[in-house]
């Protein structure tokens, strides 16, 4: 994927989480306090325009500049987590002009060891890395770059709705108990939603 | 009991920073408000002492705008509403503060604090800012059962954390004596909170969470976050039948302990209703031998207009009375 085609990602996965903020507001306030998805869909509309700013739109600088409106513009424990992910792709990529399937792979890995340790969320605990990790991990088993962002799409997509008998371990969904089940955990649906977004967009290496 | 879902505000995505503007204008002899949106003290600490800085969700107010001024807070970073505020701002604020003693930065614990304080002081060590400390701080027994202490939220008892520490950092150059004070006040208090009613969330206008009109529900986070479960609503005397003797087996309190104890109004509680509580309060801690040596009945961290109360107690012994008592200036916790 070249620089234009990854800021072409962000403002499709921008675009549909902006388009799904109801329903993950929601979601959120199932469990949480209800503007889960304005407070991603605004962070990420952050990052397009930021982006569109960029005097040198580098891969580095997009995910860079992306993880840095999810931090300082979301904030919240989503802002951290989400941004994170980013951030630490952010630091592979150094001077990558070029991504190929196998640099996006290592990326999305390191996103999600980040959030991992940041969060110290395991899948199972109701979280956004239910959705993630599944996805990363089919990614990269995937044979060429389209099929392997439909594979992390679906993938995601399961791991979301794999949450909805969950007990939550993390965050304040944990406070319910069993009150939490029969409930979607709206971050690890933002996940699948951002995938979806990725596999619909036009790749190539 | 319906949350209202009505607020006299004029946008929802200009309610902070309309807020801070009024407040800092109501208060300007004891904060001002900086171009980047911090809540400063007015008159800035003496040279060399250790300076506190929170950062956390707007929604809560007085907390914690309330709490910079003198003997208090020196800078509170004020996020969205229930959204902890970003690490950059964070650094921010940590800059703002810094009088040459070093930094603590207080976290009442929840996920949001805890990781965007984590990634601000990253940031911190990335440019070279040194002397900066975190302190995770917590006193919420429903949250988490005895011996995971570590993982219980922060609420309405960190009351006694804020003053205490506040004083104790005025005169005071050594930061890691700041952060151990701040962890025996939090180690010496217990909270529990309860509510009767939802509240709406300024945002959205839609109600946090649904609450019949005869239920009640024990163990109430500060973000309309439910507890330990429903049930029907109680009197006064028999909330607090209820609600004492777990705070108490928590520590545990002891006869022959002095306490401090606050019961903060979650919002729409009466006065009425907090002076009928603490009687019974008084009643049941004066039969275990329990001395209180000073109460405070008042709304000092809220849930919007949710209809409850935290019921906090905080052992002191005689530092920490010295602590208490020593003189503080916020616009929402002043001591002569």
């Amino acid at each position: 994927m070249t620089a234009d085609q990854l800021a072409d990602l962000i403002e499709r996965m921008a675009a549909r989480l902006l388009a799904e903020r109801a329903v993950l507001n929601r979601l959120d306030a199932a469990t949480g306090d209800g503007d889960h998805g304005s407070s991603i869909s605004g962070a990420l509309a952050l990052a397009v325009q930021e982006i569109d700013a960029l005097e040198e739109p580098s891969p580095q600088a997009i995910w860079l500049t992306t993880a840095q409106a999810l931090l300082n513009g979301m904030g919240g424990a989503s802002g951290a987590i989400f941004g994170t992910f980013f951030l630490k792709g952010a630091a592979r990529l150094q001077d990558a002009q070029r991504i190929s399937q196998v640099d996006m792979a290592a990326l999305l890995e390191a996103g999600l060891a980040g959030v991992q340790a940041r969060g110290r969320a395991q899948v199972g605990d109701k979280t956004m890395v239910d959705a993630l990790a599944p996805a990363v991990a089919a990614f990269a088993a995937a044979a060429d770059f389209p099929s392997a962002w439909r594979a992390a799409a679906d993938a995601a997509a399961a791991g979301a709705e794999s949450t909805r008998d969950m007990l939550a371990r993390q965050g304040r969904a944990k406070y319910l108990g069993e009150r939490a089940i029969g409930h979607v955990d709206p971050g690890a649906t933002t996940i699948a939603l951002m995938f979806a977004a990725a596999a619909d967009t036009h790749t190539a290496e | 009991m319906s949350a209202r879902a009505h607020k006299l505000i004029n946008r929802p995505d200009t309610i902070v920073d309309e807020m801070l503007e009024g407040f800092c204008a109501a208060y300007s002899d004891i904060v001002q408000l900086t171009d980047d949106g911090l809540i400063t003290r007015a008159q800035s600490k003496a040279q060399g002492k250790v300076a506190l800085v929170i950062g956390n969700g707007s929604g809560h107010e007085p907390a914690m705008v309330g709490w910079v001024g003198q003997g208090l807070f020196d800078v509170n970073i004020a996020g969205e509403i229930f959204t902890a505020p970003g690490p950059q701002r964070i650094v921010d604020g940590i800059r703002a503060a810094d009088c040459g003693g070093g930094v603590l930065v207080c976290v009442s614990h929840h996920a949001g604090d805890r990781l965007n304080a984590e990634l601000a002081l990253e940031l911190c060590e990335a440019e070279g800012i040194d002397h900066v400390e975190l302190v995770i701080l917590y006193d919420d027994i429903s949250s988490a059962p005895k011996g995971q202490e570590a993982e219980r939220r922060g609420t309405a008892g960190l009351f006694f954390v804020w003053k205490m520490l506040g004083a104790f950092c005025e005169d005071e150059g050594d930061l890691a004596a700041a952060k151990a004070l701040a962890e025996k006040v939090r180690d010496n208090t217990r909270s529990l909170a309860m509510s009767l009613s939802s509240c709406a969330s300024p945002i959205t206008g839609e109600v946090m969470f649904e609450m019949a009109d005869d239920e009640m529900e024990i163990g109430m986070g500060l973000h309309g976050e439910v507890g330990m479960g429903r049930q029907k609503a109680l009197s006064a005397d028999e909330t607090i039948d209820l609600m004492l003797p777990p705070i108490l087996e928590d520590l545990p309190f002891a006869e022959g302990d002095e306490v401090l104890v606050l019961l903060n109004n979650s919002g729409s509680l009466t006065l009425m209703e907090l002076f009928i509580l603490y009687r019974r309060v008084a009643q049941r801690l004066d039969e275990a031998g329990i001395k209180v040596y000073r109460s405070w009945l008042d709304a000092y961290a809220t849930t919007q207009e949710m209809a409850g109360f935290a019921l906090s107690l905080c052992r002191v012994d005689e530092q920490l009375k010295a602590l208490w008592d020593a003189p503080a200036n916020g616009a929402y916790m002043k001591q002569i």
